[in-house]
């Protein structure tokens, strides 16, 4: 076994890390002031992070893990979960805009399954940063239950027409298409009864914003009788799920990873400030009331950081590594915001404030712990591969 | 026209630097190596010159086994060859003995331009690229804003505090940059891979015919006597402004002779 991680992608690393450091850092330190707001310009974020995922598309960070033929590097799997985690670790929000994965806005492989003329039309706009997508499969009576969904498609000539209601769906109000699940055979559902769609923009209505604690702001969908092209149907009729399934375990190495970076980057602020902060006439770093958690912290994320590293490789050794990317995404995500909780901890009052820089982790990955499978869809799955 | 960039392996300019206590050299193993940023510069502009002229741009180095990372770096921005001069007989050459090794080395190549970055982030003395250029014989064009080559005819602007000097040379010439001139690119993954395949010489001191009194702390004509640890930062002193500020503060700059 060889653990280290090969040279190009150290030097891959290097290269993104001097590409935060020189273009995202300076746009991220401008808007100091609306993440510290109670009431942020909504609309001056939403240009900044637009900015840094155009500029990350230009040098070809952004979709780094597509291959070479629709725009990207054909970067690993492993090597882009690196990128993922860099982006959370070094601290600059806006970086975790630069990587386009776990962002269900950037170009997702599922597209690769399109026929050629349509990747021009949906897929190579989006790596090249210049439109984004939004993934909708949730709605309001399926949710973990996902073969639950009312949505239906009927076919209708050389057509498809879809009728139903999403929401949760994340940049559903910005995105210029959508991927859509809907039922196309409703006695076989999940087994071979659901299908995905490419959905342009005019064939679909965002509803209602819906903000959450993590600052993201997801909208409802409405397709209201939306008619797509028979062509438009990702992978082929009724494998929706199969479609979605081949490009699961990266997406949970991804969120894993994004986890690893963040957990290290709020255990790296907490030890600075530990070290520094003195009490009681001496560091706060001497109580071993604040140091344990830290040394707990720290054996946390080398847990992580193997689990997640393992699922990337072999993801990019060609295995269907199912049982790890669920351990992954559920192990990552609990641990992770145990880790930031303790480290916001040794903040005390400083830790609650905005101007704090934990919060913002410890909200974020309280949202990664529900969504694209919550904790204990993960251990139902976890615990059903045991034989349980 | 082929360019040869000299460039420098570097400690990382954040971390804290240490001297080895046996022969007043940098502790290299402390931190972190990185390619000097100025001469990032240098490799984009000799980049930038190909693209319009054409020719090969090749890397030149000198430095332990570790510094073939910052040839290689330059080979994933787009350079096309490495040279990297490694002799344990090199440790603890100071700018004179550097500027043998590298005039040496230029010596076994073809080129029209040497460019180099204004200076080095770990020495910050400035005087390689003008000792490069004595020992060659060819002209000196420092500190370049704008670099343009016509012909056989190297022009440059330098910035001077009341507007620029252009100055030109026949080539070859030697060039050094300044980080104004450009915004280095960032290696592209496709970049990092080609950069994996390119050819890459090394050259020992017997290749170069220098011998060890040459180079090296021996061959140095500068040596490093004694140093010590910057002592720890004093707390400023607060001038309370009660109307009277000013004078308070022109009396601060007087005492400290500084107007």
């Amino acid at each position: 076994m060889d653990f280290r991680i090969p040279e190009e992608l150290q030097a891959l690393r290097a290269s993104f890390a001097a590409f935060v450091d020189r273009e995202v850092r300076p746009i991220d330190e401008s808007m100091t002031e609306e993440y510290w707001s109670g009431t942020p310009d909504h609309g001056r974020l939403h240009d900044a992070a637009e900015q840094v995922r155009r500029r990350a598309a230009q040098e070809g960070f952004y979709a780094c893990y597509l291959p070479e033929d629709v725009g990207g590097w054909g970067v690993s799997t492993l090597g882009t979960a690196l990128l993922v985690e860099d982006a959370a670790r070094c601290g600059v929000r806006l970086a975790m805009m630069a990587v386009a994965p776990p962002n269900p806005s950037g170009p997702s492989t599922l597209l690769l399954q399109l026929p050629e003329h349509l990747q021009d039309v949906y897929l190579r706009p989006v790596v090249r940063g210049e439109a984004s997508m939004c993934f909708a499969l949730t709605e309001p009576e399926a949710g973990s239950d996902a073969q639950a969904i009312r949505t239906r498609a009927r076919r209708d000539g050389d057509s498809w027409v879809i009728d139903g209601h999403k929401h949760y769906i994340t940049n559903g109000d910005k995105a210029d298409f959508a991927v859509v699940f809907a039922v196309t055979d409703p006695e076989k559902r999940a087994a071979g009864g659901i299908t995905a769609f490419v959905v342009p923009r005019d064939q679909f209505r965002a509803g209602k914003t819906q903000w959450t604690l993590a600052d993201t702001h997801p909208s409802e969908l409405f397709l209201d009788g939306a008619r797509v092209p028979a062509d438009h149907v990702i992978g082929e009729v009724g494998l929706g799920f199969f479609a979605a399934m081949s490009f699961l375990n990266a997406g949970r190495a991804y969120i894993g990873a994004q986890c690893l970076g963040l957990a290290e980057f709020a255990l790296d602020a907490a030890v600075a400030h530990a070290r520094s902060r003195t009490a009681f006439g001496r560091p706060l770093s001497r109580n071993q009331g604040v140091a344990f958690p830290l040394a707990e912290s720290k054996v946390e994320i080398e847990a992580m950081r193997w689990l997640t590293y393992h699922l990337a490789w072999a993801v990019d050794e060609g295995e269907n590594p199912m049982l790890d990317a669920s351990i992954v995404k559920y192990y990552d995500t609990e641990r992770a915001y145990a880790v930031a909780d303790r480290c916001l901890q040794v903040f005390g009052g400083m830790g609650l404030l905005r101007e704090g820089p934990v919060e913002r982790v410890l909200r974020h990955l309280r949202m990664l712990r529900i969504v694209e499978g919550a904790s204990e869809v993960q251990q139902l799955v976890i615990s059903r591969a045991m034989g349980l | 026209m082929n360019i040869v960039v000299c460039v420098k392996q570097v400690p990382d300019s954040w971390a804290e630097k240490k001297l080895n206590p046996s022969d007043s050299t940098l502790d290299r193993d402390s931190v972190d190596a990185v390619m000097n940023e100025l001469d990032e510069y240098a490799v984009e502009e000799a980049l930038v010159l190909q693209e319009a002229h054409g020719g090969e741009v090749t890397i030149l180095t000198m430095g332990p086994e570790k510094a073939g990372e910052t040839i290689r770096k330059a080979l994933s921005m787009g350079a096309d060859k490495g040279v990297h001069v490694v002799d344990a007989g090199l440790h603890g050459s100071d700018a004179v003995a550097t500027s043998a090794v590298l005039a040496k080395a230029l010596g076994t190549l073809e080129w029209d331009l040497v460019i180099f970055g204004i200076e080095s982030t770990d020495a910050r003395m400035s005087v390689v690229p003008a000792m490069v250029a004595e020992r060659l014989g060819s002209p000196q064009l420092s500190f370049a804003t704008k670099v343009d080559v016509a012909d056989s005819t190297v022009t440059i602007q330098r910035q001077t505090e009341y507007g620029f000097d252009t100055v030109e040379a026949k080539t070859p010439a030697v060039v050094s940059v300044v980080e104004k001139i450009n915004e280095p690119r960032y290696p592209s993954f496709k970049g990092i891979m080609a950069a994996k395949k390119k050819p890459v010489t090394t050259l020992t001191l017997a290749d170069l015919g220098l011998g060890a009194d040459e180079v090296g702390l021996a061959g140095s004509w500068s040596a490093v006597d004694e140093f010590a640890a910057r002592p720890p930062r004093q707390a400023g002193s607060v001038v309370k402004d009660e109307g009277d500020g000013g004078v308070k503060i022109a009396e601060y700059l007087a005492g400290q002779k500084f107007i």
